[in-house]
């Protein structure tokens, strides 16, 4: 008796319970709504997530990627209307939109976009910004330990150099080193002419010897410690290892740089599109913009936030990359699987 | 009354089998046959413009890893395996020796001291070989103090250092095997062997080395197979420069985008580790003691 009884009584606290579950999410649904973003690790700040859900109501679940591989392929074998919202890097967003996944955006929805430097709008991947909108970016420039090196660096040409070998650090990505190869030659980033491909091989091939380290994850770490000395990574790594160790200086090279920026977009089948659009307004904010680069130094094409960072961080060439080094670098376009199958073969011929 | 007996008979002889080895088979066709059956599927299909798989049949894949500089990565998968291996039964045959033959309590923390490392994550292990050995390390500091050097030693990312954080992660697999099979090995053949006039090291190699030879070849094949694929070894003390075949499979999933190339890369592994598993077998080692 005693054990039905105790029975009896925990599945009325189960029922109790999930009668409570419910209630909590029918009222946030009520209240305004839900919206699935699908964003960088690392990348978007958690306080300004915070700040637009206490804004608006909204609630927001928040998944992350790695890379845009990573995350084209979960896009893909989601089903529609899985995310409301997108953060892609240029190439990518070049591959979405030939594939027809992304809705035009209303920009009478997006007010916040007069923030934007103008220099960041109507970009070569999306031109008139038709899909996206920007939100941070990078580049890969160079970082020198200047108590260490004596040879004057500025180009990406100067780290073929061979008083360079067994000093320096790369970025474990081989569309940037190709592509930093390609653009010491005066080549493009995305060359598919077999010829040429074949001289930029040659020269790639001749930097195996300079290369200490490959490390995408964390490269600063090498340069902080003094274990490589020259680096051609990121500038937000290049602008953290400078903040640890003075001795290290940020060079944008003079054939001009890889530039990458991500962007904001609604993949078509989205189930909440107005509040897509709410969040990537807040974003574009000041106050949004301003939280997000506290916490991630990287490129900022909002102007109307740098106005709030200060001097000081405005000042900074590594957080705060100047204009001219984005209008004059190139950004990696997606390439045929049969191009991109030979720029594979170079790197697997440079790694083994 | 035919229909009856059916009943009885399920009851009696297929119910028993379904409810014990059932489970057991569908954990395996789940999740190793499906999975594997999948991989090999995947490696023949081809890429669309878009880096779809579309399930075009195709040998490209295969084709593509024919070629010189795969090859080239192969083979010094194989070395680093090989010597890793050589290294880890040459350090870890004493050591375990030692271990199987301490009488007193010090035998438990001999024991534990292989086994307490092996329990924490391998990331933060390797990662740790790293600072100890960096420019600015702990190692580089001492011999710098102590004027053995006057500049720092380069030590990291080079194929030693790979081959030094796969012998460190590794060697457990070969003191565990080794432990058991010198433990197992009876003292009066010991006894016996000198009685009748052999020296130690005559007893070592006619006597002792042939009895535990099993713990060896046990020991070396769960480390060979295991150094092909460790790919976070020989990026994050090998700085890169020496890619295994793990390396090459990792690279197709993530930045290289293309799944079959990848898929293929892994079936070559796979029958890589079933002929290693083959000459074991040939040479006398029994399945049980890799724990299949």
């Amino acid at each position: 008796m005693k054990k039905r009884l105790l029975g009896l009584l925990m599945s009325v606290a189960m029922v109790a319970t999930m009668l409570i579950g419910c209630g909590g999410g029918s009222k946030s649904a009520e209240s305004n709504g839900e919206l699935n973003v699908f964003v960088w690790t690392e990348y978007v700040s958690d306080a300004a997530i915070q700040a637009f859900e206490k804004e608006t109501g909204i609630k927001v679940n928040v998944s992350t990627f790695s890379s845009n591989e990573d995350m084209l392929a979960k896009f893909k074998s989601e089903s529609e209307g899985t995310y409301d919202i997108l953060l892609p890097s240029d190439y990518a967003v070049e591959y979405l939109v030939a594939q027809d996944k992304l809705i035009e955006l209303d920009k009478e929805k997006l007010p916040n976009i007069a923030n934007i430097n103008s220099a960041y709008l109507n970009p070569s991947y999306d031109p008139d910004n038709r899909y996206s909108v920007p939100y941070e970016g990078g580049v890969a420039c160079i970082a020198v330990n200047k108590s260490k090196v004596d040879k004057e660096i500025t180009s990406y040409d100067d780290l073929f150099d061979a008083s360079l070998a067994g000093k320096v650090v790369v970025l474990d990505d081989y569309r940037a080193i190709i592509g930093m190869t390609a653009r010491s030659m005066g080549y493009s980033m995305n060359e598919t002419d077999d010829a040429k491909l074949a001289e930029i091989q040659d020269k790639l091939l001749t930097f195996k010897d300079n290369v200490k380290l490959y490390d995408s994850d964390s490269p600063k770490s090498a340069l902080i410690s003094g274990d490589c000395t020259v680096g051609m990574v990121w500038s937000a790594e290049v602008a953290l290892s400078m903040d640890e160790n003075p001795d290290i200086d940020i060079v944008y090279p003079s054939e001009g740089a890889y530039v990458f920026l991500d962007n904001w977009v609604i993949p078509k089948g989205a189930k909440n599109v107005d509040n897509a659009y709410a969040f990537i307004d807040f974003m574009m904010s000041a106050e949004g913009a301003k939280m997000n680069i506290e916490d991630f130094p990287y490129l900022c094409p909002n102007d109307a936030a740098l106005e709030l960072m200060g001097e000081d961080y405005v000042n900074n060439v590594a957080k705060n990359v100047p204009a001219e080094v984005i209008s004059g670098g190139e950004f990696v376009k997606y390439l045929d699987s049969a191009v991109l199958a030979k720029y594979d073969e170079m790197w697997t011929k440079l790694k083994q | 009354m035919k229909k009856k007996k059916s009943k009885h008979e399920f009851r009696a002889n297929t119910l028993p089998a379904l409810l014990t080895v059932g489970p057991v088979t569908l954990l395996m066709v789940l999740l190793i046959a499906i999975p594997l059956i999948y991989v090999a599927v995947m490696s023949f299909c081809s890429l669309d413009e878009f880096y779809n798989v579309t399930y075009d049949f195709t040998f490209d894949n295969y084709i593509r890893l024919v070629n010189v500089d795969y090859l080239k990565i192969y083979a010094q998968s194989l070395i680093i395996a090989l010597v890793t291996t050589v290294i880890c039964i040459i350090v870890g045959y004493p050591f375990s020796y030692i271990i199987a033959r301490t009488k007193s309590k010090k035998k438990q923390l001999l024991y534990m001291l292989v086994i307490i490392p092996f329990w924490t994550n391998s990331l933060i292990r390797v990662y740790g070989w790293r600072n100890f050995l960096g420019t600015s390390g702990w190692l580089n500091g001492i011999l710098m103090n102590l004027h053995i050097v006057s500049e720092p030693v380069d030590f990291l990312f080079k194929r030693g250092t790979t081959i030094l954080g796969m012998v460190y992660c590794l060697i457990p697999f070969m003191v565990l095997p080794l432990y058991t099979a010198i433990e197992k090995l009876d003292t009066s053949l010991l006894e016996a062997s000198s009685d009748l006039g052999a020296k130690p090291v005559s007893t070592f190699i006619e006597v002792i080395l042939p009895l535990t030879s099993s713990g060896i070849f046990s020991g070396s094949i769960m480390i060979f197979i295991p150094c092909l694929g460790y790919f976070f070894i020989s990026d994050i003390l090998g700085g890169g420069n020496s890619d295994v075949i793990g390396n090459l499979i990792e690279r197709q999933f993530q930045s290289g985008n293309n799944w079959p190339l990848g898929a293929a890369l892994s079936i070559i592994l796979i029958v890589i580790t079933l002929i290693l598993v083959k000459i074991y077998q040939k040479m006398g080692g029994d399945m049980e003691s890799l724990g299949v």
